[in-house]
């Protein structure tokens, strides 16, 4: 009798856990997303979200990625739903996933808002820095229920970061110009990430205090700034010939002592934990043109 | 052209625009068949269908016919309107001023329906503004009405340009979307059905008076038409189709310009008959260009213009060497 009678409460208390599993976090864009159960089926509607995702351990629950997620390698098995800017919302939806996770600046705002008329969760993924990124992955691993992996990535990506900050960014100063593209000619300013990593690494980014967050720029405008290291992203892992356009002037004091290095875009373009590699590569070449002062 | 039955040709299109239209649901990226698309439709079956159907689906497809149906219409009274075959619906800057503003607000971070209210403030603000600078003492003629307006035109090109010079790089894409046309991107196809079937209402009875219209303004006046009156009305319709089709889908090219000059080449030149033959037949290309642009590389998606120009462009030249113009 006694024995049916605590089965019995030790039932009805594993029901009521199983109820009133619900987790809230807030997202980047500021909105609270909660969810009832942990999410067993996720879209992640940016390359970026995807490398998120797989880093909070939730990577074997990814059910939908869009074009252009190509990291980790397991992700390119999973089923594309278009490219981020034009989502093929009806393989999305027939993919039944519950958790959304979207890119406020890449998805089209009119196909999320009908993805959310019907009633799935949206997870906007934006993060502005490095605890930005450590947080979405905590979140996501809440939402999926994989707390234990998604701390200690996001542990071990904080303690990456504090570590080359300890080590880095109280060496002298390196006046430094981070290339995003060529033609036409970008770099970014103080309220991007990117900037923090320069930072990071004991550099000062040249256009820090421009107006724009991506300003476009011609040849002039970094001469003047005669920055001592340029370091040049762009779309694919070899672009050494932007590079080499910056050895037509001579007077630049980076081309003169050779600091034009190049940091695989993979690596620091994207915020997601790889990031901490792309800070490292970029720490080490900022230490080199320190090293070249002598 | 003599037709023994002058409703023949309507009841045929609008019969090939119930089979496209029903085509067009049952086709998608996800393969449903017919049985499940029937049951779906009858609110039955599974709910994932009937999600795909009833949210996604139908209002794509109606939001698709309804853009065709409006510049194709739009875009035959403005042919009429300046005598010219060359005319559009974008001919008079209706697009281009809908294009700055909605990618003014692209820039400035809005989304969604203030989306839509930018691109019809644009529209109905450069319509005025042609109207407005094309009178001379009261009076507008088709050259000075068209010399304005694709001046003004290529005002707002100008503006387009410069604003895609300085956007911020990852809001590009969705501004070229928009200004290709992109049924993606469609809300709710209610207010262009609304304003379809206001307009056609409204322009069927003068459909006599345009055919004597496109004669010539003197002719028409001399044969008792309100010639003032009857171009300021086309003028505020084919406007106001304009407005609401590129509200619904951005610039879709091509519609408007082809599909009048196809239906005339096949139907003759009557207006009475014209104007509704262009709306269905345009709204079957637009459909039917979306499907494709839906389907044909799934899950990337194509803007539908791209598609009305690679179907139009060679049956145009079909029809036109074949020879009756």
């Amino acid at each position: 009798m006694f024995l049916k009678i605590a089965l019995t409460t030790a039932f009805t208390a594993m029901l009521c856990l199983a109820n009133v599993w619900g987790q809230c976090v807030v997202d980047d864009k500021e909105h609270e997303v909660c969810l009832e159960r942990s999410a067993t089926r996720i879209a992640a509607l940016s390359p970026g979200a995807t490398e998120l995702a797989f880093a909070a351990g939730a990577g074997e629950r990814v059910v939908a990625v869009v074009s252009f997620s190509d990291y980790p390698s397991a992700a390119q098995e999973i089923e594309s739903v278009g490219s981020p800017s034009r989502l093929d919302l009806e393989r999305l939806v027939a993919l039944k996933p519950d958790l959304v996770l979207a890119w406020g600046t890449g998805n089209p705002s009119e196909q999320i808002s009908v993805l959310a008329r019907l009633g799935l969760p949206i997870y906007y993924v934006e993060p502005h820095s490095f605890s930005d990124i450590a947080g979405d992955i905590r979140d996501i691993a809440l939402l999926a229920g994989t707390e234990t992996q998604g701390d200690r990535a996001a542990q071990t990506f904080l303690n990456g970061i504090a570590e080359l900050r300890s080590q880095y960014s109280n060496k002298p100063r390196v006046a430094t110009f981070y290339q995003v593209w060529d033609e036409p000619l970008m770099t970014m300013n103080d309220e991007h990430y990117i900037n923090q990593v320069v930072e990071l690494c004991g550099g000062i980014n040249v256009f820090a205090d421009s107006s724009r967050l991506i300003p476009r720029l011609n040849n002039e405008a970094v001469l003047i700034k005669n920055p001592e290291a340029i370091i040049a992203g762009g779309m694919g892992e070899r672009n050494a010939h932007w590079l080499e356009a910056w050895r037509t002037f001579p007077n630049l004091l980076a081309t003169q002592r050779d600091n034009l290095f190049f940091v695989p875009p993979s690596l620091i373009q994207r915020p997601t934990p790889r990031l901490l590699e792309g800070a490292k590569i970029m720490c080490q070449r900022l230490d080199l043109a320190r090293q070249r002062r002598n | 052209m003599l037709h023994r039955s002058p409703s023949m040709p309507l009841i045929l299109l609008v019969f090939v625009s119930c089979a496209t239209l029903l085509f067009s649901i049952t086709q998608g990226s996800v393969s449903l068949s017919i049985t499940d698309v029937s049951s779906a439709l009858r609110s039955q079956g599974s709910q994932l269908y009937q999600t795909l159907v009833w949210e996604l689906r139908i209002p794509r497809v109606a939001a698709a016919f309804a853009t065709g149906a409006l510049l194709s219409m739009a875009g035959a009274l403005m042919q009429i309107l300046l005598r010219n075959p060359l005319a559009d619906p974008y001919v008079l800057g209706i697009s281009g001023g809908a294009s700055v503003m909605v990618l003014g607000a692209i820039l400035v971070g809005a989304s969604g329906i203030i989306l839509s209210g930018a691109a019809f403030l644009g529209a109905t603000l450069s319509s005025l503004l042609v109207f407005g600078l094309s009178q001379r003492s009261g009076q507008t003629t088709p050259m000075r009405l068209l010399l304005t307006g694709v001046v003004i035109a290529a005002g707002w090109g100008a503006c387009i340009t410069l604003i895609l010079a300085i956007a911020p790089p990852q809001k590009i894409p969705g501004m070229l979307f928009w200004l290709m046309g992109d049924l993606a991107y469609a809300h709710s196809p209610w207010l262009a059905w609304v304003v379809l079937a206001m307009v056609s209402m409204l322009v069927m009875p003068f459909a006599k008076s345009l055919n004597v219209l496109a004669r010539g303004p003197l002719q028409a006046a001399a044969l008792g038409v309100n010639v003032v009156f009857l171009e300021r009305f086309v003028f505020i319709l084919a406007s106001l189709m304009t407005a609401i089709a590129v509200t619904t889908a951005g610039s879709v090219g091509f519609v408007g310009l082809v599909i009048p000059h196809m239906m005339r080449l096949i139907l003759g030149n009557d207006q009475r008959l014209i104007l509704p033959a262009s709306a269905l037949s345009g709204g079957c290309l637009v459909t039917f260009a979306d499907t494709i642009a839906r389907t044909v590389i799934a899950p990337e998606q194509l803007p539908v213009g791209v598609i009305t120009a690679l179907i139009g462009v060679p049956t145009f030249l079909f029809l036109l060497n074949k020879g009756r113009m």
